[in-house]
């Protein structure tokens, strides 16, 4: 730190102190409380010891002293029959084996089961960002990259969801979350959520992120698809204090699996610093043990990358870095990985930009774990690192790197098609079920609005008790259909319903699973990621490649005067 | 919603016997439909638009079969993922409790917010009850583990 600032200033100085970047926070480092991101001097150096078949020692503690987390990790996140093979090897040999484009992904899960949370951190600690990238290119599940938008509403108006859903399902997002300002909302715009959902380009898969048991209860009637937020913490007290435990967790999973549902865990750097008791550890080492935990739950998948936490590890040196590892450690440990990008962090363009190439240019299973398709006033999940502002910055970047990050440009008209046709879908169902009425003015200022501030308001009071009503007459997604079919929507309504059906087999239920918009899951399973080097796994080519060209205004390069779309 | 048995688990839990292979049988939906069916019976291409118009589909219809996710269970058991397999398991076992008994043992398991003997109870009552072997023993080891980290209700 320098001292007091001299009587005069430089202009340079002034300019540099106005520019956004200046406006974020930044901490130096405090291991002692946890703040650091992924070097502390208090992390437990790795070890294991198994006898009998038990893991008795883990990362010098014995299993007398263990915490719950240690105990669950050792004797369901472990293979017991890999580890002392996997611990012997040395921490740089392991990254090599991650980033070698010869070893294959599936040589590197072999290893990595056997790994506990201090060896996977010694291991990442051996690697730079650029080779972090190339180890989740290899190590992320789903060969094909995908993305997932927030679709909220400043005043949780349902009408306005169900347009954005549209529209953000028709510029390629293959999962749609929403959340509530005023919980009590939460069935209408979940219900929204669903039907704009299929409004245009059908499959994209919704959820409604809310408290644990009432998220469970919505995905049991079908009214939402998939579920998110089950949050894990690495520190006992911080687990307790979130009104849980590993064990609660575990079983909350299978209960959605018992429903045919798609569900995720969700954790991420920073979380227990905020939340008061890191332990003493570092932010990417308690990380991991949430990594490690929702593994041996059973749960295909994790939403990890700091998420609300972002402005923790973003505000101390190689905070970023550390976002990129627990991405990289969640993909190694053979999870999908929802990879962040979604809470704002920053006041820079430049800086929001750095933040999101890590995961971008690899490839993740979902880029943003939320890309806000709302402008950033109207994101009820505080803001995203992404905004409804940025798709055509988004869509650039795609075409100059020839990378997909799963969005495309779509015209106007086609936009405000479809924006239109989910509100009027909406307007059916509400009649159908006798909800409260949406009218032909709300329907056409959604059409053409940025966010809730241009739409007329709605009755709070009667949306309301409608949304109540839809919990007290026990309304299910089948219900849904019927209101769109009956609407006029036979099409949506064929799309939910298939969307519905697809319970019946549970193939959504493994890992990375999406819906296409022909409605075919397409899994680690069937749609595993075979890269292999240069010449090899996923690239942009053929057709979609042809998508990703087409922006908001390029020229014929033989008529500049002739835009070609 | 409870549940409802019907005679034909007994056929489908006995073509549980499959050999699946993953690359040649996944997404089960698109090439498996003859293995899969609803709770009530149904083969997943009867739900239809036309059956649930005509007042043939209920919510039932639309949920999995412990059969179905015991074959899934399989499929990630091959691709090398025995935690997921045994997480499906877990679910075929709960495929019989109703939401609300489901909710139920959820709040239970939460930190400090029941004593030992309630959580045994849960326990005695998935296993006699459901034969769900699994959870419960899930249940046990929380017991267990809550008593020796001191986050049992009292």
């Amino acid at each position: 730190m320098s001292g007091s600032a001299p009587a005069r200033r430089s202009r340079r100085t002034e300019i540099l102190e106005n520019r956004p970047v200046n406006l974020d926070g930044f901490v130096e480092e405090w291991p002692e409380v946890g703040m650091v991101a992924m070097d502390s001097p208090y992390d437990p150096t790795p070890s294991v010891r198994v006898e009998g078949g038990v893991i008795v020692e883990m990362d010098g503690r014995e299993r007398a002293d263990f915490d719950f987390l240690d105990q669950f990790i050792a004797d369901h996140a472990i293979d017991v029959t890999a580890t002392e093979k996997a611990m012997a090897l040395d921490p740089v040999e392991i990254a090599h084996l991650l980033v070698d484009p010869k070893v294959s992904r599936r040589e590197v899960l072999d290893v990595s089961r056997g790994l506990t949370p201090a060896a996977l951190l010694e291991v990442v600690k051996t690697m730079n960002v650029v080779e972090m990238m190339m180890a989740l290119q290899k190590m992320r599940a789903r060969r094909t990259p995908a993305n997932q938008a927030h679709s909220t509403s400043a005043r949780d108006n349902p009408v306005q969801v169900a347009a954005d859903a549209a529209e953000g399902a028709l510029r390629g997002f293959r999962e749609l979350e929403t959340t509530l300002g005023v919980v009590r909302y939460a069935p209408l715009v979940a219900i929204a959520l669903q039907v704009g959902a299929q409004a245009a380009v059908p499959g994209a898969l919704t959820q409604c992120a809310l408290e644990e048991a009432t998220e469970l209860e919505l995905g049991m009637r079908g009214i939402t698809a998939y579920a998110e937020t089950i949050s894990v913490y690495g520190t006992e007290s911080v687990f307790c204090d979130g009104d849980d435990t590993p064990w609660s967790k575990t079983f909350l999973a299978s209960a959605y699996a018992s429903r045919g549902i798609k569900m995720r865990f969700t954790s991420g750097t920073g979380s227990e610093v905020q939340m008061g008791n890191a332990e003493g550890r570092s932010m990417l080492y308690l990380e991991i043990r949430c990594i490690l935990v929702t593994r041996g739950a059973g749960v295909q998948g994790l939403q990890n990358g700091s998420i609300s936490c972002i402005g923790v590890p973003g505000a101390v040196p190689a905070g970023i870095r550390a976002v990129l590892a627990e991405n990289l450690i969640a993909s190694t440990v053979g999870l999908e990985c929802a990879s962040g990008n979604d809470q704002s962090f920053s006041h820079s363009d430049m800086r929001r930009t750095a933040r999101l190439l890590p995961q971008l240019l690899p490839g993740t299973d979902f880029i943003c774990s939320g890309y806000s398709a709302v402008p950033n006033y109207d994101n009820m999940f505080a803001g995203s690192n992404l905004d409804s502002e940025d798709y055509d910055d988004w869509n650039v970047i795609q075409r100059d790197l020839q990378v997909d990050g799963a969005l495309r440009h779509v015209g106007e008209a086609e936009i405000l098609a479809a924006r239109s046709r989910a509100a009027r879908a909406l307007q059916g169902v509400f009649a159908h079920l006798d909800l409260p009425p949406i009218t032909d003015r709300e329907i056409e200022a959604v059409t053409y609005a940025h966010g809730s501030k241009e739409l007329p308001l709605r009755d709070v009071l009667e949306d309301l008790k409608g949304a109540q009503s839809v919990m007290d007459r026990g309304i299910t997604g089948l219900d849904i259909v019927r209101g769109l079919d009956a609407a006029g929507f036979p099409d949506m309504a064929e799309s939910f319903l298939g969307v519905l059906r697809h319970r019946v087999s549970g193939d959504l239920l493994h890992t990375a699973a999406i819906l296409t918009p022909e409605l075919e899951t397409l899994s680690a399973v069937n749609d595993a990621n075979d890269y292999a080097g240069p010449g090899s796994g996923y690239r942009p080519t053929g057709a979609r490649w042809e998508q990703m060209k087409r922006l908001r205004h390029v020229v014929s390069a033989r008529n500049p005067e002739e835009e070609v779309g | 919603m409870t549940y409802v048995e019907v005679d034909v688990d007994a056929k489908i839990d006995a073509e549980v016997d499959v050999d699946l292979d993953p690359r040649r049988d996944y997404p089960l939906a698109a090439h498996r439909p003859d293995l899969l069916r609803t709770p009530t019976g149904r083969r997943i291409d009867e739900i239809t638009m036309s059956a649930l118009l005509a007042g043939e589909i209920g919510p039932e219809d639309i949920r999995i079969t412990p059969a179905t996710l015991r074959l899934q269970a399989q499929i990630a058991e091959k691709v090398g993922l025995p935690q997921l397999a045994q997480n499906f398991r877990r679910a075929a076992e709960l495929t019989s409790l109703s939401d609300e008994d489901v909710l139920t043992i959820y709040n239970t398991l939460r930190p400090r917010a029941a004593t030992r003997e309630q959580l045994t109870d849960i326990a005695d009552r998935l296993e006699r009850d459901h034969g769900a072997t699994l959870c419960a023993e899930l249940v046990r080891e929380a017991a267990d583990v809550y008593e020796r980290r001191g986050i049992l209700a009292g």
